[in-house]
């Protein structure tokens, strides 16, 4: 009964910060494209437009909802739910922090830590598309069936070297747990560097970065939704809280993406160099190594808007001559390179 | 009575049902995603949580995505393929080659009671290691061969859709 306890406490508590941190995301996004852009930005709804995102809110959801008349309607509802679901979900494998201990109870600051951990985020984000390609469908529109179309070519094949970027991972720590792996990036490699993800696996680090870029649909790769050419693609048609839980989705990912980022290549919840864990207490541990695991989160989380006001956009086959001639022999080679390496040493 | 073994078979045999008699394509593949996905439940419920996201991650993550692919080039939404559908000998070709699975899968299952009986599951049983074990040292021909396969059937691809090497 406990431990279902613990379960249903640690799900809903994570659920509501990745969507707490999701609704800052989308202020966070505005308000940095104003510092970047030279201008001011959402800043009259309460202290720097803090509550900018709760006015969004409210105007979405009193809005009314509009069913184009030539829309395939099942398909059309279903689109921005079956985008959502698996952003909601994914976040269950990733670790939020070390351990804590409550009452005796040792409670390990993740969801749920499987065995096949990242191969079930891999799962769970290629089921997104779906939600992207019915929305493009249902709406029967023909930029959004260009978005669809766009989004479904980008995404399977920009899997491909995210595939291969975390199979080098695999090599190195030898488990697919999340948790395992971020324990085991603890103290120092070769003597200076702190013992992350990012020194054992530099050119990993990078494919995994671009793919994860455009697996979230994310400028230089949005063209799925690419304003200037097909009107916003996949949801041109969509209104209200529909829109809203598309872009709202789109946020959910930056944060497993980040999280997943920094648990696989900074360290998790480690401090470079010393080791908190040992002077702490239990559960003040448990609360710092929440804090220390989300600085690194929110650092990623701001890459994403810098990179979005930064850079512009790539043609169409550009983005695929990148995935298929660029990323994809790279991360062979990258394995390769691992294989060989693991081979001499071990 | 297993409830979460009737539920999920149920869902699967319904949405394999209406897979085939959707009238539209891409609902159809909709029906084919929660095939999937439903099966990919029991194999949970069996233990192998492997298998089960090699399920989502393979067949309704890759392979469905490419079918869905080119409907969505080919097709446009809520067009029908009247004509093929119309079609009588499609027709009996699809009646004739269902039997022929059917009866395939007869005579596959035959002797099936036998196997199934209460055993012990091993230690580590749908570990991802148990796995690797089993491909690359126990069945490493096979899997090679495997591989060999399928560069064959990649070289072929892109041999038929080249105009000019």
């Amino acid at each position: 009964m406990d431990d279902w306890l613990i379960a249903i406490i640690k799900v809903v508590c994570i659920w509501v910060w990745v969507l707490l941190i999701a609704v800052v995301m989308t202020w966070v996004e505005r308000r940095g494209a104003a510092l970047i852009q030279d201008r001011p930005g959402p800043n009259r709804a309460g202290p720097w437009g803090l509550f900018q995102p709760l006015a969004d809110g409210i105007k979405l959801f009193t809005k009314e909802e509009i069913i184009p008349t030539k829309a395939q309607k099942l398909l059309y509802i279903m689109g921005p739910l079956l985008f959502s679901v698996p952003a909601f979900s994914a976040y269950a494998v990733v670790p939020f922090g070390d351990k804590i201990i409550l009452g005796g109870k040792e409670i390990i600051l993740q969801v749920s830590d499987v065995n096949i951990g990242f191969l079930f985020i891999l799962a769970i984000g290629s089921m997104a598309v779906y939600g992207v390609i019915l929305g493009g469908w249902g709406s029967n529109n023909k930029y959004s069936i260009l978005g669809g179309l766009r989004s479904t070519a980008q995404m399977v094949s920009y899997e491909v070297p995210l595939g291969l970027a975390l199979l080098a991972i695999v090599f190195v720590y030898g488990t697919f747990s999340l948790r395992d792996i971020s324990l085991a990036q603890q103290g120092t490699f070769l003597g200076f560097l702190p013992n992350w993800g990012i020194f054992k696996q530099p050119l990993g680090f990078i494919l995994f970065i671009v793919a994860a870029y455009a697996e979230a649909n994310r400028v230089p790769f949005d063209l799925p939704e690419a304003e200037s050419e097909i009107v916003s693609g996949y949801h041109t048609e969509y209104g209200s809280m529909r829109l809203g839980l598309y872009l709202f989705g789109e946020y959910v990912n930056l944060v497993t993406i980040s999280g997943v980022i920094v648990a696989l290549y900074f360290g998790s919840w480690h401090m470079p160099y010393i080791d908190l864990g040992a002077y702490l207490g239990p559960i003040s541990w448990g609360i710092v190594s929440f804090c220390i695991f989300f600085l690194k989160v929110s650092f990623f989380l701001w890459m994403f808007v810098w990179v979005r006001w930064t850079l512009p956009r790539f043609r169409y086959d550009q983005v695929m001559g990148l995935g298929w001639r660029g990323l994809i022999p790279l991360g062979l080679f990258n394995i390769f390179i691992t294989a060989l390496f693991i081979q001499l040493t071990v | 009575m297993d409830l979460y073994f009737w539920v999920f078979a149920s869902m699967s045999v319904l949405a394999g049902l209406f897979t085939i008699a959707a009238r539209d394509a891409l609902p159809s593949a909709m029906g084919l995603l929660t095939v999937f996905i439903a099966l990919a439940s029991l194999y949970l419920h069996l233990h192998a949580p492997l298998i089960a996201i090699f399920q989502v991650a393979i067949y309704a993550g890759a392979i469905l995505i490419l079918v869905v692919f080119v409907i969505m080039l080919l097709m446009a939404p809520g067009e029908r393929l009247a004509a093929i559908q119309a079609n009588v000998s499609y027709r009996g070709a699809g009646a004739l080659l269902g039997l022929c699975l059917i009866g395939l899968v007869a005579v596959g299952t035959k002797g099936v009671s036998e196997i199934v009986s209460m055993k012990a599951l091993p230690e580590g049983f749908g570990n991802p290691s148990m796995f690797g074990d089993l491909f690359f040292r126990d069945f490493l021909l096979h899997f090679e061969v495997v591989s060999v396969l399928l560069l064959v059937a990649l070289i072929g691809g892109i041999y038929l859709c080249k105009k000019k090497l």
